[in-house]
């Protein structure tokens, strides 16, 4: 049987934006994969996609599930369909990421210093007071060049009409960027020579671009700063990332029993004694990260490393306390700060948002609460998320009440039609909702953005939750050359 | 280099080595309990490498498939292949970045090939032999991957320190373990199939026989075990190693305060050295054997105050 | 104007050695217009370089490491101040302008933090019980100083009943505690009626006067009073703070202020004595000879981080965005 039966049962959903095809044909960025597709009979393809399982699974390119006490080796799900995005979506996508972050850091200097933007009235007061995530600790310590975002993972959604939007911004630790680089590698082994065919940018110099930016934040000025990348540990999920990241930045990989903090500097603890460290890349969330400053009961952590930290001695990426930055209720305001800060209007819009404790809003958002999402504004990942359009009445109910014993823990967007991608599903295509995180480094010199990215996609059919935590999985993201 | 990853290329493998050694000796013993029905006890193996108690080892006892299930497979018991693979593994996940891809990636397969569900099944219906020598192979993937990719740095010293420790202290088990009954009398001569095995199962069956032309005698054995300076697995060959691998690291001025442990490993290395059989023998054989014992352990104790000292 | 020395210890000690240990002291008075710090001599085990700086509530922290094996710490802080009586508020402006001048600072910086309950589920029954209304009618220094009272006189002085770690919530069922528990309550009063309030530690030196919370350090609170400012009021000793008080630090809670907390590595057990003398300028010596340590309970100020590997386990997989 040919390939040609692979785009037979295509059904895009008349209401969604489909990123391979339009009016019935396949969009010009397409044309040349599923050309080459077609040449192919169902078995090379089925073996393709065999080999990319094994692959993945022989690279230890695996998360860990632990249940009933046992470790169980499981796969990112990966896709291998490529998602493709055009030169002049990318070049939207990035002004709009570029301009987005740039007022975020000048926020949170702000936030964390003169506080500008509360005594003007364009942020409440209240809702930096009230999240968890502001850090008393971090009021007027000085960080290198300002700087408190220096990597972030932006997720975009896409409308049915077409147009880009902010979902998400995550400033804290934000994972995947090891899945864009090992995707790719992986394409290049099941599609020979077509990357090349199609223009596709590279996503190659990441690791490069991070570790020149780590190596500009030390504090100390000489040739080789120790830069150390600080993991949980192998329990995390997210382990093979940062043992990738490390590896190909050719840093330290340490856990916090590694680090001592010894007359306001931080060490590690070597076979031959310790070590200064200059520069550390952390993995490990702010209120594990100092039992003596946040969380006395944290064993990930170091103490003393925000003393350390406040006197200049060692570096911090991304910076504490981002998390005020994040908060998904003080995502409303990010194109107020935007336009506070740059003065310009935002490229990238927001998805309209609702304060859950903003009465109004709640009153809105309990009535058609079957055509939103609601969220924990502290929360990532997809965990304490509620869908109203396949939820049931009861729990629908307790999530009410839950909502209305804190609303200032929640929000609510309207339920957005994710943009489909075509999927590779037992041997046809198939279309399936996908988003798009691109990581974006920020060092002294300017907000880089490698052309590429993560696409998370959804693989059951008709679902919204790309996280893996939910069941999704993910493409390789190809960005194409003008 | 960071304490703990030299403390976990140290325990890695250590764990390789150890799970090498006990798959050797269950193969070898399941050969023998076929042979010869009469004078074959698995008492030996239970007690070596496992840590049950004596009721439980009487219930096993005459059932070889449901020890080798429990020595292999049986994730509750804390020294079976599956789970100390999945240390082996662990301590390499948490150090990647400091060996070979390649050699992640085998000791990555190994454990992926102690989980599968064929494993047990196999062990329990088919030819337990073709199973046991599917993992040894692992671990020789291992051995060999570590040989030709790993740089001779520092981590390499201290994996090689961790495997030849291990491998002298099991070498001083398998020895002993005939010898923990006190009345034992080493010139029984119906002993010889058990020598004969014993040798096999650490692969120094063949320099036996090539050294020794006069049959099985305990004598020749503890010799080559102790003494044989050409036999792999022997004592004095694990502790030379050992040396050479400290020194190493102390020529490349990678360890803290090392005249300690130099001075342990030189007085042992010089007390094997300077025996010979006879007066092994004559002086209880048992003994010397837990000194030695108590040596590496103070050994390894040593290692961990002075290069892992990071907790 | 009165004058003290106030002699603080603090001693750590170990069964085994330990190792790795990092420290945060706020043991630095306030030095303001109603209080001059003549000296401090701090003296501290290994002499590890202390650093000092401002946190966010304007408090001195100091910090300091201690990584050589050690068996004692010991935090010995000597100091001589000299504070000023403050007059109290007059309290002569209508009390609807009061309220009205509290309600229009309610979200701004600084008193935001200090109004906002920490985490109490017993707030409503407090309001009950202490009839909340009644404070609403009079003006906010009556209601402060009223409260005040309430509380001196609802709750008994009982050591070793309450730790550090202790909740409003517990505190309001056991209507009993210490200094710090005084405070913690007041704070939770003060805050349900709309008056801005902080905590406050540092010493109390009362010379013969037989007050409460000698020999330890000693916690009040302060409360925002409309054309006046922040007014110290010492619910276990029912009074307002006028000369005999010694500030160190404040905050919204203990948590903000604790005087000596810190970390370290090892398997050891250890043991907390803390001592306060007090000498004034009339000879008096409150302890008479040499500053007297009295034992802790073990949940203060040192945190062991020891390995506990299930709980290491749910934070390893927690992180994750």
């Amino acid at each position: 049987m040919q390939a040609t039966e692979l785009l037979r049962n295509y059904y895009v959903d008349t209401n969604t934006w489909d990123e391979m095809y339009r009016d019935s044909s396949v969009r010009e960025q397409y044309q040349r994969v599923v050309a080459f597709m077609q040449q192919l009979d169902l078995e090379e393809l089925n073996k393709k996609e065999e080999l990319a399982k094994r692959l993945f699974m022989s690279q230890g390119i695996t998360f860990t599930v632990y249940s009933s006490g046992e470790g169980i080796e499981k796969i990112f799900p990966f896709d291998i369909i490529p998602r493709i995005i055009t030169a002049t979506e990318w070049d939207h996508i990035e002004k709009g990421i570029k301009q987005r972050l740039s007022a975020l850091n000048l926020f949170l200097k702000d936030v964390y210093h003169n506080q500008f933007i509360l005594k003007d009235g364009v942020v409440p007061i209240e809702m930096i007071y009230s999240c968890p995530h502001y850090l008393r600790e971090m009021y007027n310590l000085p960080v290198p060049y300002d700087l408190y975002v220096h990597i972030a993972g932006i997720d975009l959604i896409r409308n049915n009409d077409g147009s880009f939007y902010i979902l998400e911004d995550n400033l804290r630790t934000p994972s995947g960027v090891s899945y864009m680089l090992e995707n790719r590698e992986i394409t290049k082994r099941i599609f020979p020579d077509l990357l090349p065919q199609n223009n596709v940018r590279s996503v190659i110099e990441y690791p490069n671009i991070l570790h020149k930016n780590l190596v500009s934040l030390s504090p100390r000025q000489i040739a080789n700063p120790t830069i150390v990348l600080l993991t949980p540990g192998i329990y995390n999920s997210a382990y093979f990332e940062h043992t990738t990241l490390a590896r190909l930045m050719g840093v330290e990989l340490v856990e916090g029993r590694d680090l001592v903090v010894d007359n306001h500097r931080v060490y590690m603890k070597t076979t031959f004694g310790l070590q200064q460290v200059d520069v550390i890349y952390r993995r490990v969330d702010d209120e594990f990260l100092d039992p003596l400053t946040f969380n006395p009961n944290s064993v990930l952590g170091v103490s003393g490393i925000m003393n350390a930290y406040r006197k200049g001695n060692v570096a911090i990426v991304n910076a504490v306390g981002n998390g005020v930055a994040d908060d998904k209720a003080i995502y409303c305001y990010v194109p107020d700060m935007i336009r506070y800060y740059l003065n310009e209007e935002p490229i990238l819009k927001n998805v309209p948002t609702y304060r859950l404790d903003n009465p109004e809003h709640r009153e809105y958002v309990f009535n058609n609460i079957t055509n939103m999402v609601v969220k924990k504004t502290n929360e990532s990942g997809g965990y304490g998320m509620l869908m109203g359009n396949n939820t049931s009445d009861e729990e629908i109910r307790e999530y009410c009440a839950a909502i209305k014993k804190d609303p200032r823990q929640f929000i609510a967007q309207p339920i957005i039609s994710l943009s489909s991608a075509p999927c590779y599903m037992q041997g046809k295509l198939q279309p399936r909702r996908v988003d798009l995180r691109p990581y974006a480094l920020c060092g002294p010199d300017g907000i880089e953005i490698v052309p590429g990215g993560l696409t998370r996609v959804a693989l059951r059919e008709g679902s919204l939750v790309v996280n893996s935590s939910q069941g999704g999985g993910s493409k390789d993201t190809w960005v194409l050359s003008a | 280099m960071l304490s703990r990853v030299a403390d976990s290329l140290y325990w890695m493998s250590r764990y390789i080595e150890r799970s090498d050694g006990i798959l050797r000796m269950l193969k070898v013993n399941y050969m023998y309990s076929q042979d010869s029905v009469n004078e074959f006890s698995w008492k030996p193996v239970l007690r070596l490498f496992t840590y049950l108690e004596e009721p439980e080892t009487k219930q096993l006892e005459t059932n070889p498939r449901a020890i080798l299930k429990f020595i292999v497979t049986d994730k509750s018991n804390p020294n079976a292949i599956v789970n100390i693979v999945t240390r082996a593994r662990e301590n390499a996940r948490s150090v990647q970045d400091h060996i070979t891809k390649e050699l992640w990636q085998c000791l990555n397969d190994y454990y992926h090939t102690t989980k599968e569900d064929w494993l047990p099944k196999w062990l329990q219906k088919d030819d337990p032999i073709t199973i046991l020598d599917v993992l040894i192979k692992q671990g020789l993937l291992y051995y060999g991957t570590a040989d030709i990719t790993m740089s001779r740095g520092e981590g390499y010293s201290f994996m090689n320190i961790g495997k030849f420790l291990e491998r002298a202290i099991l070498s001083v088990d398998l020895l002993n373990v005939r010898f923990i009954d006190n009345k034992y009398d080493i010139d029984t001569v119906a002993d010889a199939p058990y020598w004969k095995y014993l040798l096999l199962s650490i692969a120094g069956f063949e320099l036996y026989l090539k050294t020794y032309r006069s049959g099985f005698d305990a004598r020749n054995v503890v010799e080559q075990v102790v003494l044989n300076n050409h036999f792999p697995r022997s004592i004095i060959y694990s502790i030379t190693r050992l040396q050479r691998y400290f020194d190493r690291l102390k020529q490349e001025g990678q360890v803290n305060n090392y005249q300690q442990l130099d001075f342990m490993i030189g007085k042992l290395l010089s007390k094997v050295r300077y025996s010979t059989a006879e007066t092994i023998i004559s002086q209880n054989l048992h003994q010397y054997l837990i000194d030695i014992k108590n040596d590496l352990y103070a050994i390894a104790n040593a290692m961990n105050q002075c290069c892992f000292a990071y907790s | 104007m009165p004058q003290f020395k106030i002699h603080h210890v603090t001693r750590y000690t170990y069964e085994v050695p330990v190792r790795d240990s990092a420290n945060q002291i706020i043991l630095f008075p306030v030095k303001d217009e109603f209080q001059t710090v003549l000296k401090q001599d701090l003296t501290i085990t290994g002499e590890p370089a202390v650093d000092i700086y401002k946190d966010y509530y304007g408090n001195e922290v100091g910090s300091f490491m201690f990584a050589d094996a050690h068996t004692e710490l010991k935090i010995d802080s000597k100091i001589e101040v000299v504070t000023q009586p403050r007059p109290l508020p007059t309290d002569s402006v209508p009390k609807e302008e009061q309220w009205n001048s509290l309600q229009a600072i309610r979200s701004q910086v600084p008193f935001i933090d200090f109004l906002k309950q920490e985490s109490c589920d017993v707030v409503d029954e407090i309001k009950r019980d202490t009839q909340v209304g009644q404070y609403l009618k009079v003006t906010p220094l009556t209601a402060a100083q009223k409260l005040n009272e309430y509380v001196y006189q609802e709750f008994q002085y009982i050591k070793g009943v309450t730790s550090v770690e202790t909740t409003p919530d517990e505190i309001w069922k056991l209507k009993a505690g210490v200094c710090q528990d005084f405070a913690h309550i007041l704070l939770v009063m003060l805050r349900m009626t709309g008056i801005p309030a902080r905590y406050v530690s540092g010493y109390i030196c009362p010379n013969h006067n037989g007050m409460r919370g000698e020999g330890a350090t000693h916690a009040w609170v302060e409360a925002y009073i409309p054309n006046y400012g922040w007014l110290g009021l010492d619910p276990t000793n029912n009074c307002f703070v006028k000369d005999l008080h010694v500030r160190l630090a404040v905050g919204r809670s203990f948590s903000d202020c604790s005087p000596v907390k810190g970390t370290y590595k090892g398997t050891s057990n250890h043991s907390l004595e803390v001592g306060v003398s007090v000498s004034y300028e009339d000879g008096h010596v409150q302890d008479d000879h040499a500053t007297v340590l009295t034992a802790q309970p073990n949940t203060n100020g040192l945190q062991k981080s020891d390995e506990n590997s299930y709980r290491r386990y749910l934070e390893m997989i927690q992180q994750q965005q």
